[in-house]
């Protein structure tokens, strides 16, 4: 039964390649503006807790990056950790300790102008390189890895690191009850 | 078609067991602690420092079974290897994580700091510097680095309620994972131009043409900036002198001596097996690194009254003399075999010697309550055998034979030296002048200690506890030895990177 619905789909290829590609650019362009718009207003913004909501724009844009190369376990996993965890623990984080941000005025404008040259300085720096080492170099259309072989490697080549980021995790979750929690 | 889609066979990795026995003997220790810690509470306490050191020494067997059958074993097509420069540095970092234990057992218990969980997290940080010593694959690298570097960062901010530790923590965690992502960042564009994880075969890549790419060279500035924060090369050593204040001392001394070579091993192993054939890039890199590292970090050290401060400075310029050889490594193959050689040989002197002085350190603050160093002034007169055994440390530090670090300094300007290179010359010279500079810092703290008045009335000998004792012994026969009998050390650190891929 499965094996018919499979074959189906496998069936079905409505698009010639070149088509998949024009598709493709054209979204990653629409992508790409929303994600530069979303990050530019995360670092504007007054307001620290709109400032994590445009971190899940991104973080979604980088997702759907990550679909549009076919890396749908990467994507599942962004959307999972970044945007189910990490933003749910800023938010957490911000309402529970309710710090005033940016209140001295003079210091943060002064800070802002070198994050500023920094950030275009890398941004120059990476897109320069990137430029001059791939060009009009294509894309590699090859089938990207499957969930399934992510999984035989990770217990295959990758067993060693695995089973190190289990002993971390534990390390860091001990250490960290040790270091919050309340002494008598 | 359709079948093979959704049953996919799953082939169980050929896994040498003997060659990962450390690794599990070590895990297992960590284990057992953290198991006896839930079910026995407060009644385990006391046996915790002493179980772990034991697990350490338990963990030696296999090493040492495998360091005499001598057989270079390579797990997962080249991403795991144990070989001799593998088993040499495990040895130096589980050494280094004895004497530190040793050095923790009265600290922690004095000061009623959370006993168990901190012996588990310096056995989980050991063991990612064991797993470092093998890794030659970006992942293997990239995860070991933050096994070690994570429970650090919490073992700096045990002191809980002193503000100064919870900002060294605070400090040491942000600027890591700074240079964590910075690194990780590279090592994703090396991955993007060579397609592969493995380092040997980053190498085929570059050699196939790819070395010309400048994601390439981007990847590497990045991923040797990640590295130059974890050993603390100037510019990337703001953290240290913080860091090192503000952590509990035993932690201060694993992060000086077994950290930072955990950070040198992952470098070495990422520039000989990965990058050899581009020296063109790192040389430059790591030249500006050393010469500054030293620079920079012997003016600073001068003018420090505090003496944990001094001696993360001083760290800073040693570091820089470790890494000086690499500069000059890719002229041959046989200048690149000295170089690693020399780094080895200069990690393991001064990881004995290092461990010493923070040892001395500890029991000399027991009793005084401070860190200045006019608080050691006339060590002489109440605690003689400790000032004999600093003012070992301290000349080692600087070089002077018949001591270790003499050895240690000796090996570096020869590589420097003999490379023939002009700009090997240009930093031998400044290392030479940096030697100069460094006896004047060390020797001061020696003349405070003997030959000025002290500070204190109570001239009673200083009580010494056991555990320190050992510590101290250890560190000075090392020392000693390595100084006396240099072919020894020789010996062990006669290690090659180079023997295939090239």
């Amino acid at each position: 039964m499965t094996g018919f619905f499979l074959s189906q789909i496998q069936g079905l290829d409505p698009l010639t390649s070149d088509e998949v590609l024009v598709a493709q650019n054209v979204f990653f362009a629409l992508i790409a503006l929303v994600m530069i718009l979303a990050a530019l207003k995360m670092v504007t913004t007054e307001n620290i807790v709109h400032a994590a909501l445009y971190l899940v724009i991104v973080l979604a844009g980088a997702a759907g990056m990550f679909i549009l190369l076919g890396a749908e376990f990467v994507a599942v996993t962004q959307i999972l950790v970044y945007i189910g965890a990490i933003i749910v623990l800023f938010l957490f984080g911000i309402m529970l300790t309710k710090g005033s941000f940016g209140t001295e005025e003079g210091e943060l404008r002064e800070r802002n102008r070198m994050a500023v040259l920094v950030a275009v300085l890398i941004v120059a720096v990476t897109s320069g390189s990137f430029i001059d080492s791939f060009r009009d170099a294509e894309l590699n259309r090859q089938a990207p890895s499957t969930t399934a072989d992510i999984g035989d490697s990770i217990f295959g080549q990758f067993i060693i690191p695995f089973e190190a980021i289990s002993v971390l995790l534990l390390a860091a979750l001990i250490g960290s009850v040790v270091i919050a929690r309340r002494d008598q | 078609m359709s079948t093979n889609l959704l049953i996919v066979a799953f082939e169980r990795p050929a896994i040498d067991w003997h060659a990962v026995a450390p690794e599990i003997v070590l895990l297992s220790v960590g284990v057992l602690i953290t198991l006896l810690d839930i079910l026995f509470l407060e009644k385990a306490r006391p046996y915790m420092a002493a179980l772990s050191g034991l697990g350490i020494l338990a963990t030696a067997i296999p090493l040492l079974t495998l360091g005499i059958d001598g057989t270079e074993r390579v797990l997962f097509d080249g991403a795991y290897v144990v070989d001799n420069f593998s088993l040499v540095l495990k040895a130096i970092f589980l050494l280094a994580g004895y004497v530190v234990i040793l050095l923790s057992t009265n600290y922690i218990v004095d000061g009623d700091y959370w006993e168990s969980e901190y012996y588990g997290l310096l056995l989980a940080s050991l063991m990612g510097m064991i797993m470092m010593a093998s890794s030659r694959d970006l992942i293997s690298v990239f995860v070991a680095l933050e096994l070690l570097s994570i429970p650090a960062y919490l073992m700096v901010a045990w002191r809980k309620r002193d503000p100064k530790s919870n900002e060294a923590g605070l400090k040491y965690y942000l600027m890591g994972v700074f240079a964590s992502a910075v690194m990780l960042y590279g090592m994703s564009l090396l991955f993007g131009v060579s397609g592969t994880t493995v380092l040997s075969e980053i190498a085929d890549s570059i050699d196939a043409g790819n070395g010309s790419s400048s994601v390439m060279t981007l990847g590497i500035v990045f991923v040797v900036a990640g590295f130059a924060f974890k050993v603390s090369a100037v510019p990337f050593h703001t953290w240290a002198p913080d860091v090192y204040e503000g952590a509990p001392t035993p932690v201060t001394a694993f992060l000086s001596v077994a950290s930072k070579a955990a950070g040198f091993v992952a470098l070495l192993a990422l520039i000989f097996v990965g990058f050899y054939e581009l020296s063109n890039i790192w040389e430059p890199l790591i030249w500006i690194l050393a010469a500054l590292s030293m620079t920079v970090g012997n003016l600073v050290a001068l003018r420090q009254t505090n003496i944990v401060r001094l001696m993360a400075y001083s760290g800073v310029a040693q570091t820089g003399f470790m890494i000086a050889p690499l500069a000059v490594a890719g002229h041959s193959l046989s200048t690149g075999n000295q170089a690693l050689s020399a780094i080895v040989t200069y990690l393991a002197i001064y990881a004995a010697m290092n461990l010493g002085a923070f040892a001395v350190i500890i029991t000399l603050a027991r009793r005084t309550g401070s860190a200045e160093i006019d608080s050691f002034s006339g060590a002489f007169h109440f605690a003689p055998g400790l000032t004999v055994a600093m003012t070992i440390f301290l000349f080692s530090l600087a070089g002077i034979p018949p001591l270790g670090g003499w050895f240690a300094k000796f090996e570096v300007f020869r590589v420097l030296a003999t490379s023939g290179e002009t700009w090997g010359y240009l930093l031998a010279v400044v290392a030479a002048i940096n030697s100069v500079i460094a006896l004047f810092y060390y020797a001061t703290i020696a003349r405070k200690m003997w030959a000025d008045d002290p500070s204190e009335k109570d001239l009673n000998n200083i009580e010494v506890t056991p555990s320190l004792v050992s510590a101290l012994a250890i560190c000075v026969l090392v020392t000693l030895l390595f100084g006396i009998f240099p072919q020894l050390v020789a010996r062990f650190t006669e290690v090659s990177l180079l023997a295939f891929g090239v």
